[in-house]
């Protein structure tokens, strides 16, 4: 570049390097999300759940085993702030514990499954022919099978797996049938990631592919991994409830919102607390994560349109000729 | 804006002196979008007359605004365009129209033919329907037989082949290069008085590109139409338009007849422009003109002339006002009058040496240019290297249904400080050439020897660790070379720290690398996407360059820039050979590009070398038919020479290597073979030509140098 | 083309008899149809039991592996499903089973389809506007809400519906009333039975396909042969319809075709919710009843129904685009 270049642009370009060595790249998205109101929202609301589910229980001097005797199935009041069931239980202590399963189900399955499928994908694109055909049936094959009937045949079923306790067999049942789709594209993205110049270039040079896989390949699926984090809690929470609802999924003495929403259908115009209550909780969580979904999308996507402010290049104007 | 009149009273005038013949005209067009980062101002008060018959050449890099000028004449930008300004055609005003208003024009009177061919056409219709749609729209009673038997005649117009059956084909049975053919048929088929053609030919291969605007020469020449001829490409329009307007930032910036444009530039841009392409009908070594810097970003108001952050030339008063388009004292001109924006275009009068003005750097001087080509150490070394693939087919289980050989029996050597190109059309097999020695692993077929090193021996991490430190690779698009998650210290740091060498050195060498190829060292804590197309190019060569490797592999180095980066990026790509005494291996498809740079050239038809020697020799004396058809097929920005030079226009499309002939490969497009008696075509239908020496050049055909066959040939009178 | 087919039909086949083994060991492993025996009264001796198991081919003394090879033989020599625990022959039931799930789907997934697709290019026109919002918002609520908790939601307006007028106008549920008179009466109870069913899986169902239309449509209005057709002299709005729609429907008739499975198990739940004693409510049941034959049939059914809709999809793909006619 032969020509002289104004100081103050000078000085200006050097600060937008400099805020680049100092903004890492975690950080800009980090920015991004932020700066999307509805997920930062949705973020709070999750967070406030996660949080009630495990410190719910000092809000009420309840808990799920104990019987009301004087308030059965009473409506919500200063003794029993969301009411009691007809039991004479205190709904807030099952909500709190049915939260709990709730979120823990989808953490686990949401995080396992983003786990397999990004292995089972990877190794797919990773050896190709043979490998990858024969992997691939296994997964179609997998997707073929009614996952409810499965759910069913585990939870209802009194052979050996009747063990474990329901929400763990749900867990297991949920997770088997989970990671497909993502598996799918994980393998289809890093086939194509693989085939990108800069990986290339970096296999021209000489660099081991592990060293490619993890700081060319990892990174850029990276995001997709994180979108179908939150995405399988989603999806695993959603599952659960339906299941349960239909009672086939957690079981007595396991509580869910799955199951306190199937309980409370038989006396929805009776009891009608016990109905609204917990399914108005599912929805702020099963809302809340869509919302926070919904930022990481744009925080990621290096061609939404936050990005475009997040990373401005420099004016052309700014570069004015001292002649 | 900074004009001396109000856009009201330029209209008025223009209303004045729109001359009344003109089919189309056009006055103060101005273009405004709305994006991200505020109102882009697009299109900057365009005015231009097109008379009937003529062709008019508009020629801008991208984000000129030239595309925009089109799709706003046409009415085919989105709703949310704000366009003032005047669009007339035959004096009827075509702006504010309806949709539905303007598509009693759109097809009709006025028509379009795309860039790109391959997503031009609906996927899903039949390429006949998709013509027989375009009579329908305007010819609602026109019967079904009569619309049949016009498509067929379109078809044969345009030169496709059994033009009856392919009316029934779909778009994806036919080549990037008959597409576009069917492209013009639609756009002719109601004999448009007005036809834009919006780069119609950049997605093409020369051969292609040659054979499509012979098409579009005969549409003109058989509907009369006058053209729009939109392009980036100097030498496209050279041998077509009557009038050029070269436009950049938005704007007109200089209009005149292709005379006054080529030989008598009056703006610094278009001069610059001119001097920034290489020829490929001179053996004129000299650098380029580089033109530094990027276009204005026309989202910021204009201040100043929009070209003086570039110009070489600039003053203050560049810097006051944006100049107007004026008339170029002392020329008279026909149509358009030889007009130019630029406060200085007296000082440009006659002989003005873009060279000197735009300070080319001097022709860099290597070391080895004094050593005898064959005293030179061999750094690269083909022999007899051939990448065949199977040809499969079949859902799950796959059979095997023929080979395609990609590359078929390589074999050439590269000495030190010295740049061979490979030439030819897309999947002649150039590319895969690259990645073959790219790969340099044992199990290939034939050898490779890279700095002493043999593929055959490179068993072992240390051996082609050895060799990847001899040879790296420039890609060709320089956005995709780049991780785009990575900093330019990042990606500069890759390679040494693969090397293992220490933090600091790496440091220093990468402040090194910045300084070479041009950038400033203190932006290395940016981003690829901070930086332009040109600029994350020179990262690229950085980074090939960073372990000091004796060869570099170019892949297209500069055929995703713009023309006045180009110039730059081939400049440095110069400078680096000979200061840092590399050798080159470049595979490009622009062969003025290739002639400028190389000293060794190699045509490569079907997987072989069909011609292979010193690039003047070769380009100055072809003896192979295809290397004097590609040749002849590459237009040169020079309007007299092109106007009245004979080219050869090959006949289809590169056939697909499973079907290869069995003795010479080309014989089926060859312009020798056509013209052969049929006891002679034996020969070639029979026998494999050899490569072999005659004269300064080895090519490979039993008749060099043969009778060209009359059909063709076409000489534009 | 049809070569083509077979093969695909080939290697379902193979895949459906994969899935439908495991199922078979899975319900075999789990389903203890003897446990439920112990609970009738007067409660048989677990000889008993056994005996009378041994009738029915559900031996509870031989092991997986034995049984399945006895199931399978009477699949492929007699196509005899086997028998439930109470003796009924599982073949016997499945055709009505069958019928009844077709008829309780067959409304709505054409409803979903047309509405779906309607839905989304009618959104897809409107980008940003008010009506696209609303619909598209709509659709993306359906998502983060579960199936059956949606029908119950539906049952319940529909009760309060005839708690508000004072007269049972909707059954919420059962698929007819038994003793009815045929002619006019009949139909109106069908229509009766129906509705709610079909409003609850139609409004909860066209989200998928409205989402996707309209995302596809998107991707094409700005084609580049859209424009083509527009410099052709085709109004905006014509080239859209024409071609850009066309070219949109390709992807949507492949999500078709692979969402019938998905409606099988949407389905699952609507039988269940609305009591329609169909296939998905009887493999419900049947697990209720450890009854492994009838789990295993009916996931055998849900497997061949996701390869019929797989094989569909293929054909759907070559009947719309022609760029994967030609292999």
């Amino acid at each position: 570049m032969t020509n002289i270049i104004d100081p103050i642009a000078e000085i200006d370009e050097s600060r937008v390097a400099d805020q680049d060595v100092v903004i890492g790249k975690s950080r800009i998205i980090f920015r991004r999300f932020m700066r999307n109101r509805t997920a930062v929202a949705g973020l709070f609301i999750f967070l406030a759940l996660f949080l009630f589910s495990i410190f719910g229980g000092f809000l009420t001097p309840w808990d799920k085993e104990t019987l009301d005797p004087f308030n059965i199935g009473m409506p919500p009041s200063p003794d029993h702030l969301l009411g009691t069931t007809q039991a004479g239980i205190d709904l807030m202590a099952l909500i709190v514990d049915g939260t709990r399963t709730s979120i823990l189900i989808g953490l686990i399955v949401g995080g396992l499954s983003v786990l397999i499928s990004a292995v089972y994908g990877c190794t797919m694109a990773f050896f190709g022919g043979k490998v990858d055909a024969t992997m691939l049936f296994i997964l179609e094959a997998l997707i073929m099978m009614p996952a409810i009937l499965v759910v069913a045949v585990a939870t209802s079923g009194s052979g050996g797996l009747k063990n474990l306790p329901s929400w763990l067999l749900l867990v297991i049942v949920l997770l088997f049938f989970s990671w497909m789709g993502t598996a799918r594209l994980v393998r289809s993205l890093s086939m194509s990631l693989m085939q990108r110049d800069y990986v290339k270039a970096a296999k021209y040079m000489g660099v081991p592919s592990r060293r490619i896989v993890w700081r060319h390949l990892v990174p850029n699926i990276g995001s997709l991994l994180v979108l179908d984090f939150t995405r399988g809690i989603t999806g695993a929470i959603l599952a659960e409830v339906a299941f349960s609802f239909i009672g086939i999924g957690i079981k007595l003495p396991d509580v869910s919102l799955g199951v306190l929403i199937g309980q409370a259908t038989g006396q929805v115009s009776s009891f009608p607390w016990m109905f609204w209550v917990p399914l108005t909780v599912m929805f702020l969580l099963t809302g809340s994560l869509a919302m926070m979904n919904d930022g990481l999308r744009d925080a990621f996507d290096p061609s939404s349109s936050s990005v475009g402010r997040a990373k401005r290049t420099k004016p052309q104007t700014a570069k004015k000729i001292t002649k | 804006m900074s004009t001396n009149t109000t856009p009201a009273e330029r209209l008025r005038d223009a209303g004045l002196y729109a001359p009344g013949d003109a089919v189309l005209s056009v006055r103060d067009l101005n273009v405004r979008f709305n994006s991200e980062n505020g109102v882009v101002h697009a299109v900057r008060g365009v005015d231009f007359d097109l008379m009937p018959g003529k062709t008019l050449g508009i020629v801008g890099e991208s984000g000129s605004g030239k595309s925009v000028t089109s799709m706003a004449i046409m009415g085919l930008l989105p709703e949310t365009a704000d366009i003032t300004g005047s669009v007339r055609y035959k004096g009827k005003e075509l702006l504010g129209l309806s949709d539905k208003a303007m598509c009693k024009h759109r097809g009709s009177d006025i028509a379009m033919v795309f860039q790109d061919p391959l997503s031009s056409l609906t996927p899903v219709y039949t390429v006949g329907h998709q013509i027989i749609e375009a009579l329908t729209v305007h010819n609602p009673t026109m019967t079904k037989q009569a619309k049949e038997a016009r498509a067929v005649d379109l078809l044969r117009m345009v030169g496709i082949p059994s033009p009856k059956d392919r009316l029934k084909a779909f778009p994806h049975e036919f080549s990037g290069g008959m597409r576009q053919r069917v492209m013009i048929a639609i756009a002719i088929a109601n004999d448009p008085r007005v036809l834009i053609a919006d780069e119609p030919t950049t997605a093409l291969d020369v051969t292609i590109q040659a054979q499509v605007l012979e098409v579009l020469h005969t549409a003109q020449e058989e509907t009369g139409a006058a053209v729009v001829m939109i392009t980036h490409d100097l030498g496209v329009v050279a041998g077509m338009a009557d009038d050029i307007m070269v436009m950049y930032a938005g704007k007109p910036v200089e209009t005149g007849t292709v005379e006054d444009i080529y030989y008598n530039p009056r703006m610094p841009y278009t001069l610059g422009l001119l001097g920034a392409v290489p020829r490929v009908d001179s053996s004129d070594k000299q650098s380029l003109v580089p033109i530094e810097g990027t276009p204005p970003n026309l989202a910021q108001p204009v201040i100043g002339c929009s070209f003086a952050a570039r110009c070489p030339m600039v003053s203050d008063a560049c810097l006051h006002g944006e100049p107007e388009l004026l008339a170029v004292p002392g020329v008279q001109g026909q149509t358009l009058g030889h007009k130019a924006a630029c406060i200085k275009a007296d000082e440009l009068s006659g002989d003005a040496d873009a060279h000197k003005i735009f300070q080319a750097p001097p022709k860099p001087v290597s070391k080895f240019d004094g050593v005898a080509r064959l005293e030179r150490a061999k750094v690269l070394e083909l022999k007899d290297v051939k990448k065949h693939f199977p040809l499969l087919k079949g859902a799950l289980i796959k059979k095997r249904i023929g080979t395609v050989k990609a590359v078929d029996g390589l074999s050439f050597d590269i000495r030190e400080g010295e740049c061979v190109s490979i030439v030819g059309e897309s999947g002649c097999g150039k590319t895969t050439t690259l990645l073959e020695i790219m790969e340099f692993h044992p199990d290939q077929m034939g050898e490779v020897v890279i700095g002493g090193v043999s593929n055959k021996a490179a068993t072992d991490r240390k051996t082609t660790m050895a060799m990847r430190k001899e040879m790296q690779m420039v890609f060709q698009d320089p956005t995709g070379a780049l991780d785009p998650r990575f900093t330019v210290y990042e990606v500069l740091a890759e390679p040494l720290e693969n090397l293992g060498m220490p933090k600091a050195a790496i440091r220093k060498r990468i402040m090194e690398l910045m300084k070479l190829v041009g950038l400033q060292p203190d932006h290395v804590n940016r981003f690829p996407n901070q930086f332009s197309g040109g600029q994350r190019q020179r990262i690229g060569i950085a980074r090939a360059l960073a372990v000091n490797p004796k060869l570099v592999v170019l892949d297209e180095p500069v055929s995703a820039l713009d023309v006045s980066v180009q110039a730059g990026v081939i400049n440095l790509l110069d400078k680096l050979r000979a200061e840092l005494g590399l050798s080159y291996l470049m595979v490009a498809h622009d062969l003025s590009v290739v002639r400028h740079i190389s000293d060794r050239v190699a045509v490569m038809y079907l997987g072989k070398i069909v011609e292979t020697g010193d690039v003047d020799d070769v380009f100055d004396n072809p003896r192979h038919p295809y290397t004097r058809a590609l040749l002849s097929a590459i237009p040169v920005p020079d309007p007299n020479l092109e106007r009245t030079r004979e080219r050869i226009i090959l006949q289809g499309d590169l056939p697909s290597p499973l079907d290869a002939p069995k003795g010479c490969n080309f014989a089926t497009r060859c312009p020798v073979f056509a013209a052969l008696p049929a006891g002679k075509q034996e020969k070639c239908l029979t026998l494999e030509p050899p490569l072999a020496s005659e004269g300064a050049q080895d090519f490979a055909c039993f008749y060099p140098d043969g009778e060209l066959d009359a059909d063709m040939l076409v000489v534009h009178a | 083309m049809l070569k083509y087919l077979m093969k695909r039909s080939g290697i379902y086949l193979i895949m459906i008899f994969l899935t439908t083994s495991a199922g078979y060991f899975l319900a075999v492993s789990s389903l203890k149809p003897a446990v439920l025996e112990q609970e009738k009264i007067p409660r048989p001796t677990p000889e008993q039991v056994a005996a009378s198991f041994r009738g029915l081919g559900l031996d509870p003394d031989k092991n997986a592996w034995e049984r399945y090879v006895e199931w399978l033989g009477g699949i492929v020599t007699k196509w005899d499903w086997g028998r439930s625990p109470n003796g009924a022959y599982v073949n016997a039931e499945f055709a009505d089973r069958v019928l009844v799930s077709t008829r309780l789907f067959i409304a709505s997934i054409i409803l979903t389809l047309i509405i779906g697709v309607a839905l989304g290019v009618y959104s897809a026109a409107r980008q940003y506007k008010f009506q696209d919002r609303v619909i598209t918002s709509y659709s993306y609520l359906v998502h983060i809400l579960p199936a059956p908790i949606a029908y119950f939601l539906v049952q319940l307006g529909a009760i309060s519906i005839n708690e508000t007028v004072g007269q049972r106008i909707f059954f919420v549920t059962g698929i007819s009333t038994p003793g009815i008179d045929p002619g006019w009466p009949a139909f109106v109870d069908l229509v009766a039975h129906y509705a709610v069913p079909t409003f609850a899986m139609t409004i909860f169902g066209w989200a998928g396909y409205q989402i996707a239309q309209r995302q596809y449509l998107l991707d094409n209005v700005n084609a580049d042969f859209v424009r083509t057709a527009r410099a052709k002299g085709l109004t905006r709005n014509q080239a859209i319809t024409r071609h850009a729609l066309r070219v949109s429907f390709i992807p949507v008739a492949q999500s078709i075709a692979f969402t019938i499975p998905a409606i099988f198990t949407g389905g699952f739940f609507a039988e269940a919710i609305f009591a329609w004693p169909g296939i998905g409510l009887w493999s419900i049941q049947s697990i209720g009843l450890q009854d492994v034959n009838v789990a295993t049939a009916t996931l055998a059914y849900g497997s061949v129904i996701f390869a019929i809709g797989a094989i569909l999809a293929d054909f759907a793909t070559t009947l719309v685009d022609p760029r994967v006619r030609v292999q």
